[in-house]
Order: structure tokens, then sequence, then C-alpha cells
């Protein structure tokens, strides 16, 4: 028995002080905050000692091989129950630790971990603060669960629970309309994608006999599965993703999404729940390798949605709207990075992305509380004076973001890179060159705009003060993370932790990847990065929007078009007015004016009109009825008359 | 007496238990309002707790029907031979979860009626004569006495719409009753056709199973009346396009009515289609089930969409019962294990969620006499603990994993997939449907500013919250463990006639 065995405790530990804090919190002194910082405290350090048991039995140790995969150097532990039976139908609910898992586990416990931390600063004084931590361990349960998951049922599951815990907690402010709307508007845009999730997932457990993840992907591989019927259900399993990850064309509920609190934005919204797409793809990926012309469908739908919503950034005055934007568009990232076969490229990125936006949106979540909810670029400026710790670390988080060297962002984006000229589409590059560009200027952009140069409002910044250590000390560690994670990239700092190799080979296991640095393309991953700080820079120095509002004036249609992102929700809405709540009315009149005044009333209208016509029968006087009766024999006897012929 | 003997009269003492509860309430005067609500409290929770014996007595490996009794009625008279009519009570894997619902849902029923005021004595008689009817129908193996206690459960309902109900309660009850009669009286005419084709004298089930089993029925005889008995029920099912009694019904009745009616009347339909329609008459099933599973799918789709721009609360529930009793009418068109089996946990899930909806419906309605949702506006700040129920409820009928309707539909939409993938493909977007009338009618009620006029709310009462709670606890333990109740569903599922495994 190992620790690892028993992982699903990561997960079982908040659940439990879920239950406490919804039922009890409300009694308990200061709502049972410490008891959540407790909970993911713990999960984290169970994370710790999985990842060391994990490492310490590689090599074949100890390690269950149900599926008979061939001894690896990376061993999976399994551990199952069965769940339920109907007939020769037998679910499974069980665990499934491999590399992913563990990174997975590393970064959900460690964001956790510090937004349980920054939060008792950030929410302190609100109402229902007792709720905020209660759903917040809700949801971490959640999402150990879905990266634990050895089935795509349990997956499943977790999957619609972090969705219900995102809703819960973006209409956290429930008492504003806008909230509300927020929260309805992701859960249901992300409902459509479940269902597609829902669908890939019953086609495959149908056609593979079990919904095992791992059987499942092993079927896939043996050709057990038709290949169309493969593509299809592999297409409805990319819709879930496409839903949670925020792609183009479902990326419309992430921005809005930051109406709820910013630590939630930052744990959810950031680092964990809008990449379980990525862990969900990447997870599968041997099986959308095989599944026609997949590959090149991720590819297409990362490269659109980096690009689209790096224009948009550019546009965005809110702060926590720029971090949204540039959430989706590092999804995208990833998502080439999958497309383009190269797994441990995104799972690195995934990695090194959710510490430093964390640190971002944790950073902007200071500035939010310092100046009394003032988000707005706009409003904002010359910061820097006032909370240096928080412009520090947020400064540091930017460049991470913008990938300069030798930030985390930098190595796992530079992977990136490399990955689709290994994949062989210099198209794919150039695009997503581009689109690294945009992110390094929309992130100056913010930086510049929000810490430098004077302020706008006076009256804000003479109010504005650095946040208190509940809250910095989070974005101290997080800011260590962001400089210090890339480095795992290297054999050296990897044999040092554990797996010789380095990050990329550890992740991966199927076909081993070993990190070697390529001068030409670090220079021109660095030159990116150049160009689109100093571009922002030169555009936005001292606060001043003059250059800009030039740009602006010198294209108006595409300014247009980038100011309005692009018309989406405006499509959708008359998409859902006219035609689903239009197609609603129709049916709603049908079934009162048709089905029910016809058929039902209908036919209790006919019944009263005969009877209205027949009453004149009743007569009452008897020669009326003598004569009914003589016509009645009458045709009775000429009828039989005529019958017998 | 012998164990088995002694569990028969077990179920013997819970058919009889509502019925004595009836008896006795006639002989207290009318007057003594407290004697006659403590009398159903205590039949209630007698109820409830033989039920849930009755469940959990219920042995998996056994199979088949269990804690059986038989008391021979009338026999060897004119055309009825040896049986001709039994009391045959017993249950099955499918009843005893059925059986579990109508004491969960009629415990929670009479708590929440414990306010009513006008006519108590009479309203208790006719209530637990309809609890009596439906205890009747799941224990029943015998023709005769299916029907009878099937009508029994019918009838009162008349009255206590007519009586006890709201917003055009005459036109809903007239409505309800003549729709109702009518499937009945087409489910009579299948069982004398029954029993005058199998020629050996008898009403008894088991009788009947095994000459349909022998070959008694003809392919075309049972393609000829497998539609009264599904039609016939499938009224009562809210079967598309014979739903609509459905919305107007629950928008009239009385709150214990619409609980006890959507949550558990509306499941003797479907439970009339297992047991006469496929049970005897398997031939038939086969070759009508294509058709209702085309039904099944329209009332899905069509009861979700009707329900996303409806602004009355009841009519919202009524649509989505439509929309769900559609589910359960797929799941039955399957004909494989798995989907039949998600049909009974659908009939479960959806009889403690709805119950759990119109008791909520209920305590907010009788405060402030609207149910339109645009009168409403931030009733979370006034009512916490009524929109955490409500909001629980609301999301199992959304399908949310953790939740009863989640389990349902989970194997329902596997059996469909199944056997039918293109329609499993239609009706699932009803689910996405779901999440959009669900979540539009929390935004509008719940949250936002909160409206002055409702500042005086009260939340739930002891009493109300005690019957939710009850109602929270079934839907939460059949969403999280729900081994217990597929095990005993599917004891009997894998055995009915022409339903064939998946691997």
């Amino acid at each position: 028995m190992t620790i690892t065995e028993h992982a699903y405790l990561l997960a079982a530990i908040p659940a439990g002080m879920f239950l406490l804090l919804a039922l009890l919190g409300r009694y308990l002194p200061r709502g049972g905050d410490y008891l959540g910082v407790l909970a993911t405290g713990t999960s984290f350090g169970l994370m710790i000692a999985v990842v060391a048991n994990y490492v310490q039995n590689r090599g074949g140790l100890g390690g269950a091989f149900q599926h008979g995969l061939e001894a690896q150097e990376f061993p999976a532990w399994t551990n199952s129950i069965e769940w339920s039976t109907v007939g020769d139908f037998v679910l499974r609910m069980g665990i499934y630790v491999d590399p992913i898992t563990v990174l997975m586990l590393g970064v959900i416990t460690t964001v956790a971990l510090m937004v349980n931390i920054f939060s008792i600063g950030y929410m302190k004084g609100e109402p229902r603060y007792y709720w905020f931590f209660a759903v917040l361990q809700l949801f971490v349960a959640s999402m150990l669960m879905l990266v634990l998951a050895d089935n795509l049922l349990l997956l499943l599951i977790s999957w619609e629970l972090v969705g219900v815990c995102s809703f819960l907690l973006i209409g956290f402010y429930w008492e504003k309309r806008s909230a509300t709307e927020a929260a309805k508007k992701a859960f249901i845009t992300t409902r459509v994608g479940d269902v597609g999730l829902f669908i890939g997932v019953v086609l495959l457990g149908k056609a593979a006999g079990t919904f095992n993840i791992q059987d499942v992907i092993h079927a896939a591989q043996e050709g057990h599965i038709g290949s169309t019927y493969l593509f299809v259900s592999m297409m409805f399993l990319f819709l879930g993703a496409m839903g949670k990850s925020a792609q183009v064309p479902f990326h419309v509920w992430l921005p809005d999404a930051m109406e709820g609190p910013t630590p939630v934005s930052a744990l959810i919204h950031a680092a964990t729940m809008v990449v379980a797409g990525v862990y969900l793809t990447a997870r599968m990926l041997p099986a959308f390798e095989v599944a026609g012309d997949m590959m090149l469908i991720i590819t297409l739908v990362g490269l659109v949605t980096a690009l689209l919503t790096g224009f948009i950034a550019l546009a965005q005055t809110d702060i926590k709207k720029v971090l949204a934007y540039s959430t989706v568009g590092q999804l995208g990232f990833m998502f080439v990075a999958l497309g383009s076969g190269a797994p441990e490229a995104a799972m690195f990125h995934l990695m090194t992305h959710a510490f430093f936006k964390a640190l971002l949106f944790l950073g902007s979540g200071s500035v939010i509380h310092a100046t009394h909810h003032h988000q707005e670029m706009d409003e904002l400026g010359g910061l820097w004076k006032k909370m240096p710790i928080t412009a520090t670390t947020f400064l540091i988080g930017s460049l991470a973001l913008a990938g300069v060297f030798p930030l985390a962002g930098f190595w796992s984006k530079d992977e990136i890179l490399h990955s689709t000229l290994d994949w062989g589409g210099g198209w794919a590059f150039i695009l997503l060159a581009f689109a690294a560009v945009l992110t390094a200027f929309y992130t100056t952009r913010l930086f510049v705009r929000t810490f430098l140069g004077k302020p706008k409002d006076q009256h804000i910044y003479e109010h504005t003060h650095e946040s208190s250590f509940v809250m910095t000390g989070p974005l101290l560690f997080l800011c260590l993370l962001a400089i210090v994670s890339g480095f795992v990239v290297f054999q050296d700092v990897g044999k040092a932790i554990g797996f010789p190799g380095g990050i990329t080979e550890f992740i991966f296991v199927e076909h081993p990847h070993v990190f070697h640095i390529d001068w030409a393309l670090a220079g021109t991953s660095i030159a990116i990065g150049v160009i689109g700080i100093f571009s922002a820079g030169w555009m936005y120095w001292g606060g001043s929007t003059v250059r800009s509002t030039k740009l602006a004036e010198w294209q108006p249609g595409l300014y247009d078009m980038i100011t309005n992102k692009f018309y989406f929700d405006e499509m959708y809405q008359y998409g859902i007015d006219r035609g689903l709540l239009g197609f609603s009315f129709i049916v709603s009149w049908f079934d009162r004016y048709v089905v029910n005044d016809t058929g039902v009333d209908g036919s209790a209208q006919i019944t009263k009109y005969s009877g209205s016509v027949l009453k004149y029968a009743q007569t009452g006087k008897v020669p009326n009825y003598a004569m009914g009766v003589a016509i009645g024999v009458i045709t009775l006897a000429v009828v039989g008359l005529a019958v017998r012929g | 007496m012998d164990y088995d003997e002694a569990q028969g009269y077990v179920v013997l003492s819970t058919l009889c238990m509502p019925l004595l509860a009836a008896l006795i309430i006639l002989f207290i005067p009318g007057s003594k309002k407290m004697a006659i609500r403590y009398v159903s409290l205590i039949a209630a929770t007698a109820m409830l707790g033989l039920s849930i014996y009755i469940f959990t007595a219920y042995q998996v490996a056994g199979a088949g029907i269990q804690m059986e009794l038989q008391w021979p009625w009338v026999e060897n008279v004119g055309f009825l031979g040896e049986d001709g009519i039994t009391l045959h009570l017993g249950v099955d894997g499918i009843s005893a979860l059925l059986v579990l619902l109508n004491g969960i849902v009629s415990f929670a029923a009479t708590i929440v009626s414990w306010k009513i005021d006008f006519r108590p004595k009479d309203f208790f008689i006719l209530f637990w004569v309809l609890v009596g009817g439906v205890y009747g129908t799941f224990f029943s193996f015998d023709l005769f006495f299916w029907f009878f206690f099937y009508e029994l459960a019918v009838v009162p309902l008349y009255l206590l719409i007519g009586v006890w109900g709201s917003t055009r309660k005459e036109y809903g009850a007239m409505k309800l009753t003549l729709m109702l009669v009518g499937g009945s009286v087409l489910i009579w005419i299948g069982i004398f056709a029954v029993f005058h084709e199998a020629n050996i004298g008898t009403f008894s089930l088991p009788a009947l199973y095994e000459a349909a089993e022998n070959g008694a029925f003809s392919t075309n005889f049972q393609r000829t009346f497998f539609p009264f008995f599904v039609v016939g029920c499938g009224v009562l099912a809210a079967l598309w396009p014979f739903h609509t009694w459905s919305p107007d019904g629950h928008m009239s009745a009385p709150t214990a009515v619409s609980m006890v009616h959507a949550g558990v009347l509306m499941k003797l339909g479907a439970f009339g289609i297992i047991r006469l329609g496929i049970q005897l008459l398997p031939e038939g099933a086969a070759f009508w089930m294509p058709g209702l599973m085309v039904l099944g799918v329209i009332g899905a789709v069509y009861g979700a969409t009707a329900a996303l721009t409806q602004r009355d609360f009841k009519l919202i529930s009524g649509y989505s019962s439509v929309s769900h009793m559609g589910y359960v009418i797929m799941g039955l068109a399957t004909m494989n294990d798995v989907g039949v089996t998600g049909a009974v946990l659908q009939m479960f899930s959806h009889g403690v969620m709805t119950a759990l909806v119109f008791l909520l419906i209920g305590a907010l309605y009788d405060q402030a006499h609207t149910r339109d949702l645009k009168d409403y506006g931030g009733i979370a700040k006034i009512m916490p603990a009524w929109v955490v129920f409500y909001t629980v409820a609301g999301l199992a009928n959304v399908g949310l994993p953790g939740l009863s309707g989640f389990t349902a539909e989970f194997h329902i939409f596997v059996g469909t997939f199944h056997s039918y993938p293109l329609f499993g493909g239609l009706a699932i977007f009803a689910a996405a449907l779901a999440a959009g009338y669900m979540l539009r009618m929390f935004s509008i009620v719940f949250f936002g500013p909160t409206n002055p006029r409702w500042a005086d709310l009260k939340d739930l009462r002891p009493l109300e919250a005690m019957g939710a709670v009850t109602l929270l606890a079934a839907i939460v333990l059949m969403g999280v463990w729900w081994a217990p109740f597929t095990d005993r569903v599917a004891a009997t599922v894998t055995h009915l006639p022409g339903v064939i495994g998946i691997a």
C-alpha cells in the first residue's frame, strides 16, 4: 500500500470540509476560513507525498499494470472498486495516477492553497464569507477528482461538478444582475459543450464496452472502433473540452465570468477548471491521434482562439478582462501544442501558465481590493509607488506571460513553438508567433497603464495602499514559481527533483522527448517578446493614449470589430432570442391552441354541441315518442327483410 | 407462520395503512382538526417506515416476486376458473423502488398539508384513499385488483383538485379526470381482451405471464392490443400528445396533491406500461417500441422547449414533467436492460425531485399568492433555505451528477444510444434546454435586487423543512450511491420478456 494508491484522499478531504463548512460554517468564528486553508493545505501536503512516492517508485516498482501496457519507466497506479451493475453493464469507479495526473495534482493543490490564503484577506467582510470557502472546497475536491478519475464516467461527473461550483462562485455577488447573468451564461455555454462530452463518453463507452480511459484508448489504438464512429465520438468529446476551456466559439462565457470574486478567477478561470479541456485532450491524445483529422481540428481551434482573443485583448480596458482574454488565448496555445502531437509542451505550458496567471489574477485582486473595487485601467495608473510588492510581482508575472527569458513562460512557450515546427506546420508557427507578439503587447499595455505613469484618478490613487501579508505572501510564492518553474525543463534540474530527462520526458512516456535548447528558436522567441513589449511600451509610455488613439483612427472598421469582440455575443443573443425562444413560443402556442384547444377542448365542444342538438329530440310529448318508436320499428323491419333477402 | 408469509403480511399492512387511516378519520368529527392531522402523521410515518423496510428487505439475489400473499376471492364461478380473482400481493424489484417512492412522497405531502384548514377531514380521507390506491397498484399481481386500485387512485383526484385547488381548478380537474378515465377505458378493454384470449379463466398476472410465454397470445393479437395499454397508461404518464392535462392539472392542484400526483401517480402510468404492456405482450412491445421512442423523444424536447418561456412556476414544472416523463418513455422503448432500468430510476428520481419542487412552490404561493416569475426577484435574501432546496431540486432536474437525475438519465441515454443512437442524440438537447429554463427561473426569482414587496415572506417552516429534507436525502442518495437502487431494479428488469442485455 502506498499513498499513491490512496490519492483519492486528496479529493476526499476538501469534500468533507465542504459539508462541514456548508452546514456549520456560519456558526464558526471567522466562517471557518482556517478550516478551508487546513483542508487544501492537507491536500497540498498529500500531493507532496504522492509526488515523492511517485518518483521513488518509478522504474516498475509496485506498478499495477492492469491493461497489459509494456513495462515503462513511469508506471501508473490504479485502484478501483465496482460501483454498480445492470446485467452485464458494470460501472467501476477508481483512480489512475500517471505523470499527467501527478502534474495536475501539483498545479491544483498549489494554486488552491495560495488562493485559499489570499481569500482570507480579499474576502474579509464580504457577506456569505463562510459560503465562499465552502464552495471553494467543493471545487477543489471536484477538480482533483477530475484529474484522478480512471474512467470517463467519473470524469464526466467531476466535470459537471466543477461547472456548478464555477456557476455558484461567478454568481457569488448575486444581488448584482450582471453577476447572475454571467453565471447563467457560463453554465449554459459550458453545458452545451458538456452535452457533447456526454454523447462522446456514451459513444466511446458503447464501442469499447467499458468507460475505463486506458481501455478506451487501447480499443481506439487497436482499431476496435470504426474510424468514422471514432471520429464522431472524439469530436463530441472535444466539444466538451472546447466548452470548458472556452475555445472559439465557446469563448464568450469566460470574460463575463470575471464578475466572480477575483480569487475565484485566479483559481477556476485561469489555473484549474478552464484547463480541464486541455487535460482531457492530453489524456485522450492517443485516441485523438487515430481519429481521422481530429489533430488538425484541435490545432485550428487553438490557433483561431489564440489569434482572435489576442486581438480582442488589445482593446479591453478592464484589468480582469484583459487577463481573461489572455487566458483564453494561452489555452489556445496549449491546444495548438496538443494538435501538433506535443502533449508534453501543452502540459508544461499548462503548469507555468497556471502559476503566472494565478499570480496575475491575484495581483489584480490585490489592486482591486486596494482601490476599493476599481478595475478599469482608465481610472488607475501610477500604482507602483503605492503598492511595490504587488507591482513587482505583477511585473514578473507579466514578463513571464510575455515570454521573457528566463522566466517560466519563456520555456514553455518556446516548447510550443518548437512543437509546431516539428509537426511541420510553418504557417502554424508564423501565426502562433504573431499571437505571441500580441500577448507581449497587451501584457505590457496592461502593466504600463496600471502601475506606471501618472494616476488618472487622484481620489482613487490617494486611498490606495499595499495589501496585507496574507495577500502579498501568496503573491510572492507564486512569483517565485513564475520565475523558477520553467527550469524543470532541464535534465539536470529534473534529475535533482526526481525525474531525469526533465519535465517533458516525465510527462509523456510513450514518445520520450528530451529538451535540448535550440538557439535559433530561442532567439526568435526572445525577439517576439522584445517586439511586443517595446511596441506597447512605446505606445503607452507615461500613460499617454495619444498614439493608441491614432492607431484606432487609422483603421476604424477593424478597431470597431475588436472593441465589439467580433460581435460574438450579439450573434448568439440574436440566435437565442429569434431562434430558440421564438421556437419555444411557437411550441407553447401550439400546445395551448392546437393540442389542447382542438384536441381536448375541441372534443369537449363537439360533445357539448351534439348534446345541445340532440336535446331537442327530448320533447316530453308522448305522440313524438310514439312516432319515433313507429319509425324505428318500420326501419328495423325493412332492414331485417332486406338482409334476409 | 414462516418468514416469507410474515413478509406478505408486512405488504398487506402497508396497503391497509392508508385505507385504515381514511377509515379512522371518517369517524373523527370534522371539527377536531388536530386529531385528524395527528392520525395522518402517524399513518404517514408508519408507511414511510414500512416502505423503507420493503425496499431494503427485497432480496436482490432472489429476483422475481417476493413477500407474496395470496387470498383467493372468487373462483370457479361462471367464466372464472381456478384462482379466478385473487388478492395476490407482493413486490418485485421495480415495484419495491416505487413503493419506497410512494412512502417518501406521501410522508412529505402529509406534513406539508398540516396547514390545510378548509375541511381537513374530507381532504385527508380522499388523500389516503388515493395513496392506498397507489400502493395497491404497485402491490397487486392480479389484473382485477390492479385495475381496481388504479381507479381508486385516479378518482379522488377530481375532488381533491376541484375543491382544494386554485387557478381554473374546475377546468383543470374536469380535463384531468376525463382524460384519465378515457385512458382507463382503453386499459379495461385491453384487460378483457387479454383475459379472453388467454382463456384460462384467471386474472392472476403470474399465470397470464406464463401463458404469454407459452404463446397464448398470437403476434397479431399482441400488436393490436399493446397500443391499448400504452395509450391507456400513457395518458397518466403524460405521454405526448396525451399530456395536456399535466400542465393545467398541476397548475390547479393543491400542494400535497401536486406532489403525490406528479411524484407518484404519473409513475403509475409508466409502471402500467411495464406490467401490462411489456410483461403481457412482449411481441407487441417489440413491434411498437420504435414508435414509442419517437413519442418519448418528442415529449422530452417538446416539454423542455415549452418550459423555456413559461412565466408560471407550476407551468414550468408541468412542462418539465412532460419532458422528464419523455425520458422515461424513451428508456422503456429501448427494450434493453440498461435503458429500462434507467426508466425506472427516472420514475423515482423525477418523483422525489418534482415533489420537492411542488412543496417549495406551495410554501411560496401560500404566502405570496402569485406564481408569476416576473413578480419576484432577490428571494435568496429573504428565504435562503427555500432557495437552497429549490436550487438542489432544480439542478437534479437539469441532470447534475451527484443528484438522482443524472443517475437515471445516464442509464437511459446509455440504453438509448445503444439501441437508437440518433434519437439519443436528438433527445439529449433537452438536457441543455433544461439548464436553460431552470437557470432562467433561478436568475429571475432567486437573484438580483430584492423586491421590497416580499420583505416579510417567511422562510420554510420546520414541518416544510422536514418534508424537504426527506425528499432531498432521497435525491442525494440516489445520485451518489446508486447501487442499492440499480441492483433491485435490474434484478427484475433483466428478466423481463423481450428485454435484451447490453455488454
